[in-house]
């Protein structure tokens, strides 16, 4: 079976985008959530193997819930944004997320060097 | 005038009372002296209306001294008035000294001091005149040694205490009364604090030896005499200090010195202030900042007009209000005078408008630029996000020819993103909203087209405006590197200072820059100005460009 992977986007139609590029690499989508409580209620149930996290959501800011769903055993957590990493500065490294990929940038190959 | 003779003969009648009675001359005396000097300040305060309150205070005390001393008299019955009027006179005084000069109390605790001195003398008495063993009291329906005896010990300590919140109240007064005040109040306030010190001293003695001692009554009352020839002599004062009303008008306009010094000089009031009325109502000081006409007992506000139009107020002590015809010449006077600052204070005022209206708009510009950025990231930024994605994941399973088109269309759609994501930073950078001026300062730095180094600290968050006010100016200047400075590299240094951050950004190119109106530069300066900031370019030929800013930040 797949890594089960589950997408946090506000924006619906990239949600849509995102699950078809994973489905076609092999990836099991689990579920999609967007805002934050949605996805750390779903996160908590499912329990997935990664989560594919937008840093900009309506009810709280990406970097806080990457770090709450990282801790412990939790899923590797990859950040999106439609910024660029630059755009952050230090808090990418600082959340506690395996990583960050440019939204536009977003490809099977680079979620996968990130989960590695 | 009739109280002069009356209190005169009442005085003789007491005093022979006093004589016929075997009571010390001295203490008669002092009695006569004390009162006749009471009625005496009584009369001269009737030279200032505001002081008539106290006046009649003045001439109270004189009575009930007077009153007191029918203990004297061979009637039970006038005996027993003394009995009863015994201390009034003191509390008269106490009356008098904590609400002088115009009759109302200095504060609530003077109030509660007031009160006290009336119910330990006039209350006690009445009091005691139910359980005085005295054959002469003709109200002593209850005689009771032990009781009497408890009811003086009570007064005398009651007595102890308000004589020193007197001297505690007194000796703050004349330390905080300045100016024409201290001239009028100042001898009377002396006078109040010696007289209660003694008294203090004296109710010690009794209460310590459980013996009255007439030298000591007598020695009290003498020193009490000093309260009225106070209250005389700080009208004299004034007088002495008073100048000449023809001089001053002659001299206000050529002293030295402010409107508001010369003024302050002319009245011999160093509080007094000036506020200038506006066209619009409002009252500003010199400078044009607003200030609001004191409402109390403390500070009297007079107005001054010229040409029928108020144009200034002048905030004084109410001591000055004795002098009528003082302060009337110097508003007269004063009136063209206070015109012309008058003018100059509403310019200031405009000036100071103009310059929080320019950091409102700077305000409002910056939060309109961080809702465009917010805008475009979570509008067009997003659609062609989603779009780029779309294309790439289409490509990869179309066949070559389609895939090469979308391949492409998605390059474009890359290009057009990579140009939105620079106008959103220029706009309002996010990094600068979520992790401050180092953070974004560091990123710019890294995203030149040369190699730039960051120095220094800025210390942690300071406000929106100041950030912002930075960042551009570090922006901007890196942008001029690299478009027209042909330089090979840059430094930018961050350095807070105890008032303002200063923002410096050097390179090495060709130099010749300017700010010329309508550049980059220009609309920088523009907006440091707003925050009181400054902006300097030094820029010599083939010697490189060093633009450096100092923004104001507190401490």
């Amino acid at each position: 079976m797949g890594t089960r992977v589950f997408i946090v986007d506000d924006h619906q139609p990239f949600r849509a985008i995102a699950r078809e590029l994973l489905e076609r690499a092999g990836y099991v989508v689990s579920g999609e959530a967007a805002d934050a409580a949605e996805a750390l209620d779903a996160v908590a149930a499912d329990a997935p193997d990664a989560v594919l996290l937008d840093v900009q959501l309506p009810d709280r800011d990406g970097f806080a819930v990457a770090t709450e769903l990282a801790a412990g055993d939790g899923p590797a957590v990859v950040l999106i944004s439609s910024r660029q990493a630059d755009d952050y500065g230090r808090r990418v490294e600082a959340c506690g997320a395996r990583g960050f990929i440019s939204k536009s940038k977003l490809s099977a190959a680079a979620f996968a060097a990130l989960l590695e | 005038m009739l109280l002069l003779p009356v209190v005169v003969a009442a005085g003789l009648a007491v005093g022979r009372l006093g004589l016929h009675g075997h009571v010390s001359g001295m203490r008669v005396a002092a009695d006569l002296a004390l009162s006749w000097a009471l009625v005496a300040a009584a009369l001269a305060v009737r030279v200032r209306p505001r002081w008539r309150r106290s006046g009649l205070l003045l001439a109270s005390a004189s009575f009930a001294l007077l009153g007191a001393d029918l203990v004297w008299a061979a009637s039970n019955a006038l005996w027993t008035l003394g009995f009863l009027l015994e201390g009034l006179w003191a509390a008269l005084l106490v009356h008098i000294v904590l609400a002088f000069p115009d009759g109302r109390p200095w504060s609530r605790v003077a109030q509660v001091a007031i009160s006290g001195a009336y119910v330990a003398t006039l209350g006690g008495q009445l009091v005691g005149a139910f359980v005085d063993r005295d054959t002469r009291n003709v109200l002593g329906l209850a005689p009771h040694e032990t009781i009497a005896h408890t009811v003086d010990r009570t007064q005398e300590i009651a007595a102890i205490v308000v004589g020193l919140v007197v001297l505690v109240l007194v000796v703050r007064r004349l330390r905080i009364l300045g100016g024409p005040a201290r001239r009028a109040q100042g001898p009377l306030l002396a006078a109040a604090a010696v007289t209660a010190a003694s008294a203090v001293i004296s109710l010690g003695w009794v209460l310590a030896t459980d013996s009255v001692d007439s030298a000591i009554e007598t020695i009290v009352r003498a020193v009490a005499v000093s309260m009225p020839l106070g209250v005389v002599a700080g009208i004299v004062w004034s007088r002495l200090r008073r100048p000449e009303l023809s001089a001053l008008v002659v001299e206000l306009p050529t002293r030295a010195g402010s409107m508001r010094e010369r003024l302050a000089q002319a009245l011999g009031d160093p509080t007094l202030e000036v506020a200038y009325r506006l066209a619009d109502g409002r009252s500003v000081d010199a400078t044009g900042r607003p200030v609001s006409l004191p409402d109390g007992p403390d500070r009297t506000v007079t107005a001054v007009t010229a040409g029928g139009e108020e144009i200034a107020a002048l905030v004084h002590d109410p001591a000055l209000l004795d002098e009528p015809a003082l302060v009337e010449s110097v508003r007269a006077t004063a009136g063209l005078l206070l015109e012309n600052e008058r003018l100059a204070a509403e310019v200031r005022s405009q000036l100071a408008e103009v310059h929080a209206s320019r950091g409102r708009i700077v305000t409002a510009a910056d939060d309109e630029r961080r809702r465009i950025e917010r805008d475009l990231h979570d509008g067009a930024q997003q659609r062609l996000v989603t779009l780029s994605v779309a294309l790439g994941l289409e490509a990869a399973r179309a066949d070559p020819a389609a895939a090469d088109v979308l391949s492409r269309a998605q390059d474009d759609v890359e290009g057009a993103l990579a140009e939105l994501r620079e106008l959103a930073r220029g706009i309002h950078p996010a990094l600068l909203r979520d992790e401050g001026l180092e953070a974004a300062v560091e990123a710019l730095a890294r995203r030149a087209p040369l190699p730039v180094t960051v120095h220094g600290t800025v210390g942690g968050r300071l406000s929106d405006p100041i950030e912002l006010a930075a960042f551009f100016v570090v922006s901007e200047a890196l942008t001029n590197v690299a478009k027209h400075a042909s330089a090979t590299e840059a430094s930018v240094l961050l350095e807070r200072e105890p008032a303002a951050l200063q923002v410096a950004v050097v390179d090495d190119g060709i130099g010749g820059a300017r700010v010329t109106p309508g550049s980059g530069l220009a609309g920088l300066r523009d907006r440091l100005e707003a925050l009181d900031a400054t902006l300097t370019v030094e820029s010599e030929a083939a010697r490189g460009t060093t633009l450096r800013a100092f923004i104001p930040c507190g401490s």
